[in-house]
């Protein structure tokens, strides 16, 4: 007797959500070649009571606008978006009033040079006291796929299903490659000769090298890296180059300890100071 | 069934017959409550089946409706030949913006335009599990100001707001992120740790509201004992969801054996690098054996 009426418990709750699943309001992509009859009904079931196009239209800025605010604000552009849900069948009969429900949701956008696409499944329970919702699969594709510290970073991020921590990250890493590119730009400018951006602006390495000191050189390396947790951090090395000669000369072991010293450099300064102490100590025989 | 079986029979004929008709009123009422029984199974079961035929129904519409899309999506055009108006054109538009309007959430950040200018709504997740949310209401003004806000008191909002707010509003909103997330990780692990560890603590889990002093005895079973050991946790940086100092303490009177001892620092270990709950999960899974592969 329990059983059977467990069983009719489940089957009522299985369609009560079916009927909300029905009778959702539709999402982008939805009413895709609908015929203008049905279009009117919708129309006419809206909310908002549409009194004639001229304010659909202006509505319509008023949401575009706000979007664009939107992206602006948290610098991430999101261009399109859909999402599905299905009802999960309940076959345990046991469960008393357990709603479970899935979407799946597409998602694809950018982030300045970075373009996303994102699909990933969201399970919804709802049982009598609480609704609690997990997100239960993540796939990530980004481009460009050059940025070679972003595919272990995606790959954990899928592991993790962590959703919002991939859009945090993402965020600072693309603010730390924006600032790494203003800051060698803006020693390319300051100093045209003895800057060397071999990769250009955008890339990890900057060279230093004085025309007063042929053979000589100063190999910046600047990588942004993204840790286990997901935290944003720059990570700054220097490569001394010098002539044969030099390093014989070198009995101080200045050139051997200069990486270690620049990161201690690092630590007092800052980059931009460091940097900025570096070059001038190559290039103080130059006149500028 | 009971027989009076005193030995001494009611006077023959009349007792048999008493004890006939009590057999016969019996089995009737077990024959009434079975039909009963019967009777209301009967109901359930036509029931049942109604509501079989019902959602089988519904199921067919929502499958019909996924078609449809997927249809549309596909750009198959129905058989009656259409004028795609401007007003649908705007309709869709509009349609489409307000769902990507909404999914802004999955990205940490969304929010309206208000009449002073715009709230912010804070999205909180952790390892895949969506939390909490939290506004802030900015009034768009020079200097840009916060009208109101639901961030809790112990998140250091005066701080991120002198630092960023004026010059950098994009890495003010997402500075906040990091700490409200963080809060919301440690909070999830210490509610997981009571809720579903309970067996293992010897004693109350004791927390401050930031959730980032943890202190805990509990206990796991070595080599058949109960070895009684007290964790404190302390998370220094509080945009992370992993302690940066760790201590495990022995708590029992005996003396600690050198294997109790690496247990003891294997424990540290686990609480630096895992989750809280994801610890103890794996103390559950280990029982009795010392597992140090978990240690690297």
């Amino acid at each position: 007797m329990d059983a059977l009426q467990a069983e009719v418990r489940a089957l009522e709750a299985e369609i009560a959500a079916l009927r909300r699943a029905c009778e959702e309001p539709r999402t982008a992509g939805e009413d895709h070649g609908r015929a203008p009859k049905s279009l009117r009904e919708m129309y006419q079931s809206d909310s908002e009571g549409w009194a004639s196009s001229k304010d659909l239209r202006s509505h319509l800025g008023n949401l575009e606008s706000e979007l664009l605010f939107l992206s602006t604000l948290t610098g991430i552009s999101i261009r399109n978006y859909s999402m599905k849900t299905e009802v999960l069948t309940n076959t345990e009969k046991t469960e008393k009033s357990i709603t479970k429900v899935l979407q799946r949701h597409r998602l694809s956008g950018n982030c300045q040079m970075i373009t996303f696409q994102l699909e990933f499944q969201i399970l919804e329970i709802q049982d009598k006291e609480s609704l609690s919702s997990v997100i239960t699969d993540l796939n990530i594709i980004m481009e460009p796929t050059k940025y070679s510290e972003l595919r272990e970073f995606v790959s954990r991020a899928e592991e993790r299903r962590d959703l919002l921590m991939f859009f945090r990250s993402l965020h600072f890493f693309v603010e730390w490659c924006e600032y790494r590119k203003r800051t060698f730009e803006h020693f390319k400018e300051k100093y045209p000769e003895a800057v060397h951006l071999p990769e250009g602006a955008a890339s990890s390495c900057m060279v230093v090298r004085s025309a007063c000191r042929p053979g000589f050189e100063l190999v910046i390396v600047w990588r942004v890296q993204i840790d286990e947790e997901g935290k944003v951090l720059p990570k700054l090395d220097l490569l001394p180059k010098a002539p044969q000669q030099a390093l014989e000369l070198d009995r101080n072991r200045v050139l051997e300890t200069a990486p270690r010293s620049f990161r201690a450099l690092l630590g007092v300064l800052g980059i931009e100071a460091a940097l900025e102490s570096l070059i001038k100590s190559l290039c103080t025989a130059d006149s500028s | 069934m009971e027989w009076a079986n005193d030995g001494k029979s009611k006077g023959g004929v009349l007792a048999h017959l008493e004890r006939l008709e009590i057999q016969v009123n019996r089995s009737r009422k077990n024959s009434e409550d079975l039909q009963r029984a019967q009777a209301v199974e009967g109901a359930l079961r036509t029931k049942i089946h109604k509501l079989r035929c019902l959602r089988d129904e519904l199921r067919a519409e929502a499958k019909q409706r996924q078609a449809r899309i997927k249809a549309s999506a596909a750009n198959v055009e129905p058989d009656q030949t259409l004028e795609i108006s401007e007003q649908e054109v705007a309709e869709r538009r509009r349609e489409n913006v307000k769902a990507i309007l909404r999914a802004y959430r999955f990205t940490g950040l969304s929010g309206k335009l208000t009449s002073r200018g715009f709230c912010v709504c804070i999205s909180t997740a952790f390892e895949g599990n969506l939390l909490d949310s939290y506004f802030v209401d900015l009034v768009i003004q020079k200097p840009l100001r916060i009208h109101h806000h639901s961030i809790p008191v112990f998140i250091p909002l005066e701080e991120i707001s002198a630092k960023y707010l004026q010059t950098n509003i994009q890495h003010f909103l997402f500075c906040l992120c990091e700490y409200l997330n963080a809060y919301a990780g440690r909070k999830y692990q210490a509610d997981r740790l009571q809720s579903d560890f309970a067996a293992f603590l010897a004693g109350p889990l004791r927390r401050n509201s930031l959730c980032n002093l943890l202190s805990f005895t509990y206990k796991v079973e070595l080599q058949g004992q109960s070895v009684p050991f007290c964790a404190r946790l302390r998370y220094k940086d509080l945009t992370t969801t992993l302690p940066t100092d760790v201590t495990v303490t022995y708590q029992g009177t005996d003396a600690l054996s050198p294997s109790w001892e690496e247990q003891r620092a294997s424990h540290e270990n686990l609480f630096f690098s895992k989750p809280l709950h994801q610890v103890f999960t794996s103390f559950a899974r280990k029982g009795e054996k010392l597992d140090m592969s978990l240690v690297s």
